[in-house]
């Protein structure tokens, strides 16, 4: 992720990150990008979530 | 004169015979706390009055014969995450350092019932997340065996106090492997138990759907003791599950024979992989186990990253959404590890979170499956000894990947064991993972290793 994409990220998040702390941020960002990319297996349409429970009944 | 070290078991035993006063035990705890804590910045609050103040109730209704069992009048910390009735709990942070709450957690609530005695509340890392960190109120608690090394987190406080003998036990809380890690790199006993048996409710959450509470302490003997006295429903936690709880302390019965333990070698010896010490550990107790008559069988599931990745980003995002507003409104006050490593939770999607989730029911089938012919899994805790506090990694959750997550997404019991010692003293530890609601045979196991070898014998010299 370049310094830029982080910015305008940032920026729609609305968090005032220091200046200090961004480069590194970004530099680490190809984590969070991986991580994603591992939970995207392909899977049937309607494959479910973990957190589709049936309600109580009463 | 007090030992300087005993198991709640040795304790209750002689607190239940009037050989030992609850407040004797207590004053000693105080006094050891006053001599070592300096060192270790186990506490971030004492509670000296209150906990002698409970200490004598505890002694008066002994010696009235209302003896309410082996928490009676033994002495505990509180993770700094557990609401505490009229003290400051704080998540180890500037944003919540004057936060009081009006009532006790629910299991807090529940260990007072039992009778125990509240020492104070333990460091932790940031909201039970952002650790090691030097810019914080308080410091870093530091590592018994060596206080030049990490403690592991977040339940980090509890990691060192038991261990030194400060405390004869206490609570921590794990979404990821707080509890297990910091048990692994401290040398003593914790297990995540299932996820749903204890109570979240007035813990400060880190993830919802991840976080577990649960006992530390020197002994899994002693872990039983401990949840016995914190499992139970609570309706007013969503989570909350109803098993029947069964008599864990009984369930100790030292034998192993007929276990079915399958060893998920790959974990740790290529997904991430642990150094050689760990591994000639590791399987030292997989072939101790076989001594005593379990059977010990490897077996192969998804990669680790693949588990981390599913954990982490549902851990990550949760928490962010529950800390969303004072990230914006006051981000500095956060420290540094714990704001830096919620940026890049904002990272994620919605789409993102929701992969994570389909993934996540995808893994707990393959775990389920895997465990059909099994009674437990077996695996490391963590790749290696503790390290040096000083060169814990920022985004250290997400470099390498997690060995202890994966029990989370799945909600299974998990436990860390300590299982040898390196050259140079430092602990080193093993993980057994049961069946959802088989906590019991978690303990049975981990107890049964323990009086099998002589870990247990070791402390810290301080």
């Amino acid at each position: 992720m370049t310094r830029q994409e982080l910015d305008a990220v940032l920026a729609r998040l609305g968090l005032d990150v220091p200046e200090a702390e961004r480069d590194q941020i970004a530099a680490n960002a190809h984590y969070a990008e991986a991580m994603a990319a591992l939970v995207k297996k392909p899977r049937w349409v309607g494959a479910e979530p973990a957190h589709t429970v049936a309600f109580p009944e009463k | 004169m007090v030992p300087d070290y005993l198991t709640i078991a040795e304790a209750a035993k002689l607190i239940e015979t009037k050989e030992l006063s609850p407040v004797e035990l207590v004053e000693s705890r105080l006094a050891r706390i006053e001599k070592l804590d300096g060192q270790l910045h186990s506490f971030i609050r004492v509670l000296p009055d209150a906990a002698l103040a409970a200490a004598k109730t505890a002694e008066s209704e002994i010696v009235a014969g209302r003896y309410k069992g082996p928490m009676h009048g033994i002495p505990i910390g509180l993770k700094d995450i557990y609401e505490t009735k009229g003290v400051p709990t704080t998540g180890h942070s500037k944003v919540m350092q004057d936060h009081v709450p009006a009532a006790d957690a629910y299991s807090v609530t529940k260990l007072r019932d039992a009778g125990s005695v509240v020492m104070g509340k333990l460091a932790t890392h940031e909201f039970a997340f952002g650790g090691p960190s030097f810019d914080l109120p308080w410091p870093p608690a530091c590592n018994p065996w060596d206080t030049t090394r990490f403690t592991g987190g977040s339940s980090s406080g509890t990691g060192a106090s038991v261990p030194a003998g400060l405390v004869l036990c206490g609570t921590g809380s794990d979404t990821g492997g707080s509890i297990r890690g910091p048990a692994a790199y401290c040398g003593l006993a914790g297990i995540k138990p299932s996820y749903g048996l204890i109570s979240r409710r007035g813990i400060l959450p880190l993830a919802f759907s991840l976080d577990h509470a649960g006992p530390m302490a020197w002994t899994a003997e002693d872990c039983a003791i401990m949840l016995q006295a914190m499992a139970g429903h609570d309706p007013e936690d969503p989570a909350s599950a109803s098993p029947p709880i069964p008599d864990y302390r009984k369930a100790l019965t030292g034998d192993v024979k007929g276990l079915r333990i399958g060893l998920i070698r790959h974990f740790y010896t290529t997904d991430n992989e642990a150094n050689p010490a760990t591994c000639d550990a590791i399987d030292a107790a997989a072939k101790k186990f076989e001594d005593m008559g379990a059977s010990v069988r490897e077996i192969t599931l998804s990669p680790l990253a693949e588990w981390a990745a599913c954990g982490v980003l549902i851990m990550m995002t949760e928490a962010y959404a529950i800390h969303e507003a004072n990230l914006r409104t006051r981000f500095t006050d956060f420290g540094e590890i714990f704001r830096d490593r919620m940026v890049l939770a904002g990272l994620w999607t919605a789409a993102d979170y929701v992969q994570a989730l389909r993934r996540r029911r995808e893994l707990v089938d393959e775990l389920d499956g895997a465990m059909a012919g099994l009674d437990l899994v077996m695996t490391a805790a963590a790749p290696t000894e503790a390290p040096k506090i000083d060169e814990v990694p920022k985004f250290a959750v997400l470099d390498r990947p997690s060995l202890t997550m994966p029990f989370n997404v799945t909600g299974s019991p998990a436990m860390s064991v300590c299982c040898g010692f390196t050259d140079t003293g430092l602990p080193l530890s093993f993980q057994i993972v049961g069946k959802r609601f088989a906590d019991a045979t978690v303990l049975r196991a981990a107890d049964a290793y323990e009086r099998a070898t002589p870990w247990r014998e070791r402390r810290p010299s301080l």
